[in-house]
């Protein structure tokens, strides 16, 4: 059964028809890749997942429940996480705090309780050691009390990882992990989902412009184009689809032949 | 069975120590504790493990980590199965890295994550003679299929099974060991040429510690923070070797990255730096300032003089006179305490410099914020160290006297020459090169030095680096690089000049402060690159050249320098492992720019 199934979903901004009829599912514990040229709809998918969007028709399933009609937050305590394009952090806090925040779904203890008791709370002290792992797992401890707004622009983005890692999600969604890093950063970055798969097992949903990190690092590829998907398959067997060439690799070819 | 070698020493220490605090590593945020105990048990762990993975005695084992507890465990455990361990700098490439396990013949590869396997794994097919590669962190290698690789807790495991079975294994094995086998090699980080293995013995190690412990005071309360390359002789003696025998508690960060925090949480009795720890310590000082508040810049400028005045006392030997002592004080309630706090300094007692020449601006800088910073001289080949200033008796530009048990000669040509216990056993598979450097009883150092009046070494250069001008001068061109390299704009400066009619200088500008100046100004810049080829960042290096020079002889002066418009690199052969610049490397690679110097363009 596979981890998260989308059937027949429709998505539609007044006129602009964003999604059109996208069925896609999501085997568990694979890297799953997204791609497609600029304005093909990824991020609406990704949207329409955790709940920002709400489809017009169709049906997201995810381990038995249906999305459609949740609330993100309800979506996130399913253990749906996930980190975007931009950068979401709270700019004027520490990353420890970030990722503490990335905790708040698990706490159990009430405002009271929690204002009370503070860090002698022992569930505090137990949100503390996750987050410690999760600051081990991305090598992370130099930035551990820094502000996020001091930080590069790699730096944030790894920490919103890291925050995403903090919910514990069962599938992980990710846009554009490597959008404006250098080749240094981006390959940390690769390296760091293929550990996420290797070592706990998250199923991951990317969405990814570089292809040389799309080929490399996963399983599967699904291709959108103008909101209609095109292509799916393993990363060698979409490479070759002439329909995807035409569509997403083509501007480049194209372009090339009138360099040359 | 009291024998004289590194095992039996550490066995001594563990028996006397058993639960005391050994070693600490912070882990997840928070310090954990090993203690000797729980050190002995890992040591004997692994080394029972590689014995029952076919370890024979006298195989080579290669260590490629950063330092972690398990770098300790590792070396010990080889050292106690008779074998020799070899460390690798985890910065090394995979050529240098083929190029030491090769050369060295190791059978094992000790690997701290996939970083280091990858290398390994990229060149095994050149290392016929390697049977396993063991890893410290598994992390990203679950996939990996490779048969030789092997998890390090697996080996520990297949160890204490052994132990189970039989008890006295161990003891034997150590008992195995004599004090003439050797026990460690240190690949030197050849400016010149290719690598050598410098062969060191138990004896070699244990002269040196007791040597050392007996010039400077140790004790077992100390703390050090373990964070430079542990192939290095000084960091290994100060890591592994001296805790032995000292019973003080050495701390590891937990990463590089991380050490400045770490000081600040440990504050370290004993801290080595290599010069450009020191002088990196120096401009993040002078820079932080300039960011600082009107009322603290204030305060800089005023008792910085003050300390300055009052060092120069202490350095000459004379007492202070009585309202600069309650100048000082004042100065120490509002400025250097603090000081001493951020930079994790303050309970220093013993703050070593060594491994390379430091000027005496950045000792004196140090000096007057009352860290006694003690300058260190030695060749890896004598094991580690031959002269040293002691706490209080400082001597600014000169290395100190030698050490109990060391005799030292000038030859007449100034090369300084060594006699004493502790010179090694010679080149691995290099006699050739061993006779070179060892003749009739004493080690030739290749350092040109002179001894002065009170007994201290003053060291001028490297034999080899001594450049000789047109005019027939001979001048050190270290002395001036360490000058220009005060300033917290430069972060390397290679002086040139041999067979020229005047010095030049290629300087590489330290990134992070120049880009800062740079920012406050408004220049525009994107990279490294395009900073350095920036007409003002010339003029703010000019400024700071000609600042440099009034301090030298005429003829010693750099007339002429260019901006490196990269910034040198291990990876790019233009540094060594220790970040040494490679002369020859340089000058072929930057020919076209010293050329230019020289021909007026």
């Amino acid at each position: 059964m596979p981890h998260l199934e989308i059937r027949e979903l429709f998505l539609s901004f007044g006129g602009i028809k964003a999604l059109i009829d996208v069925s896609l599912s999501v085997e568990k514990g694979i890297i799953h890749a997204i791609i497609g040229p600029n304005g093909a709809g990824k991020t609406a998918l990704l949207n329409c997942i955790n709940g920002v969007y709400r489809p017009d028709r169709g049906r997201i399933e995810f381990e038995g429940h249906d999305l459609t009609r949740m609330k993100p937050d309800e979506i996130a305590r399913l253990g749906v996480g996930r980190t975007f394009q931009n950068v979401e952090l709270f700019r004027n806090m520490t990353v420890l705090q970030n990722l503490l925040l990335g905790r708040h779904n698990h706490f159990r203890s009430g405002l009271f309780r929690g204002g009370v008791q503070g860090y002698r709370n022992p569930e505090e002290v137990d949100h503390r050691k996750k987050v410690e792992e999760v600051i081990d797992f991305l090598e992370m401890e130099r930035w551990r009390k820094a502000y996020v707004k001091n930080l590069p622009y790699g730096v944030q983005k790894r920490v919103e990882l890291g925050r995403a890692l903090c919910m514990d999600p069962e599938i992980l969604l990710l846009d554009e992990p490597t959008s404006g890093m250098n080749v240094e950063e981006t390959e940390d970055i690769a390296r760091f989902i293929l550990d996420i798969h290797e070592e706990i097992g998250t199923s991951i949903v990317l969405i990814e412009h570089d292809m040389g990190v799309v080929m490399d690092i996963s399983h599967m590829v699904t291709v959108l184009d103008f909101g209609n998907k095109i292509s799916e398959g393993p990363p060698h067997v979409v490479q070759n689809d002439p329909k995807v060439i035409q569509a997403y690799l083509g501007e480049e070819q194209e372009r090339e032949r009138k360099t040359a | 069975m009291n024998r004289n070698t590194i095992p039996h020493l550490f066995l001594k220490r563990v028996e006397g120590f058993g639960d005391r605090v050994a070693l600490r590593e912070k882990d997840f945020g928070i310090w954990q504790e090993i203690s000797w105990d729980e050190y002995a048990q890992h040591v004997r762990g692994f080394c029972l493990g590689l014995i029952e993975l076919g370890l024979e005695r006298g195989d080579h084992v290669s260590i490629l980590s950063e330092n972690v507890p398990e770098w300790l465990y590792a070396d010990l455990a080889v050292q106690a199965a008779g074998g020799i361990s070899v460390g690798v700098y985890p910065t090394n490439p995979a050529p240098e890295v083929r190029y030491i396990v090769g050369h060295s013949e190791s059978v094992f590869c000790v690997c701290q994550d996939q970083e280091q396997v990858d290398k390994v794994l990229d060149v095994k097919h050149d290392l016929p003679l390697l049977k396993k590669i063991i890893v410290m962190d598994m992390k990203g290698l679950r996939n990996y299929r490779d048969p030789m690789i092997l998890p390090f807790e697996e080996v520990e495991g297949i160890g204490a099974e052994v132990h189970q079975k039989d008890p006295d294994r161990f003891q034997a094995l150590v008992d195995h060991v004599r004090p003439e086998d050797v026990a460690l090699m240190v690949y030197t980080s050849g400016t010149t040429g290719p690598p050598k293995g410098a062969m060191l013995s138990h004896r070699n190690i244990i002269n040196m510690i007791e040597s050392l412990s007996k010039a400077m005071p140790f004790y077992n309360t100390d703390e050090l923070i373990s964070y430079l390359p542990l192939c290095h002789i000084a960091e290994r003696l100060l890591s592994v070797l001296l805790p032995m025998y000292i019973g003080y508690t050495v701390n590891f960060a937990e990463s590089v990255e991380t050490v400045t925090e770490a000081m600040r949480e440990i504050y370290p009795t004993v801290f080595f730096g290599v010069p450009r720890i020191w002088e990196k310590m120096l401009s993040m000082v002078v820079i932080k300032m300039k960011d600082a508040s009107w009322l603290k810049k204030k305060i800089y400028q005023r008792m910085m003089p003050v300390g300055e005045r009052f060092s120069e006392y202490n350095l000459s030997g004379g007492h202070p006179p009585l309202f600069l002592r309650f100048q000082y004080w004042i100065a120490w309630l509002t400025l250097f305490r603090a000081l001493q706090m951020e930079l994790g300094l303050s309970r220093a007692r013993l703050a070593i410099s060594g491994a390379a020449p430091i000027g005496p601006e950045v000792l004196k800088y140090f000096h007057s914020m009352g860290v006694e910073v003690l300058e260190v001289y030695g060749l890896t080949e004598e094991t580690g160290v031959a002269c040293m200033n002691l706490p209080g008796n400082q001597r600014l530009g000169s290395v100190g006297p030698p050490i109990p048990g060391m005799e030292i000669r000038i030859a007449e040509d100034g090369e300084i020459l060594m006699k004493c216990s502790h010179i090694f056993e010679g080149y691995f598979k290099d006699p050739e090169a061993t006779a070179r450097i060892k003749k009739d009883g004493w080690l030739y150092s290749g350092d040109v030095g002179e001894i002065d009046e009170a007994g201290s070494l003053k060291i001028t250069d490297r034999k080899k680096e001594i450049i000789i001008t047109a005019g027939g001068k001979n001048i050190a061109p270290s002395e001036i690089e360490n000058r220009l390299k005060f300033s917290p704009y430069i972060n390397e400066a290679i002086v040139l000049g041999e067979g020229r009619k005047y010095l030049a200088a290629l300087i590489q500008i330290e990134y992070e402060n120049v880009a800062k100046w740079a920012q406050e100004r408004g220049i525009a810049y994107t990279t490294f690159k395009s900073l350095a080829q920036n007409k003002e960042v010339y003029e703010l290096i000019h400024k700071e050249v000609e600042k440099a020079n009034k301090e030298f002889a005429q003829v010693e002066t750099v007339k002429k320098f260019k901006l490196l418009e990269k910034e040198l690199d291990h990876d790019d052969e233009e540094l060594t492992a220790t970040l040494k610049v490679r002369r020859k490397a340089i000058n072929k690679k930057f020919g076209h720019l010293i050329d230019a110097l020289y021909s007026g363009k």
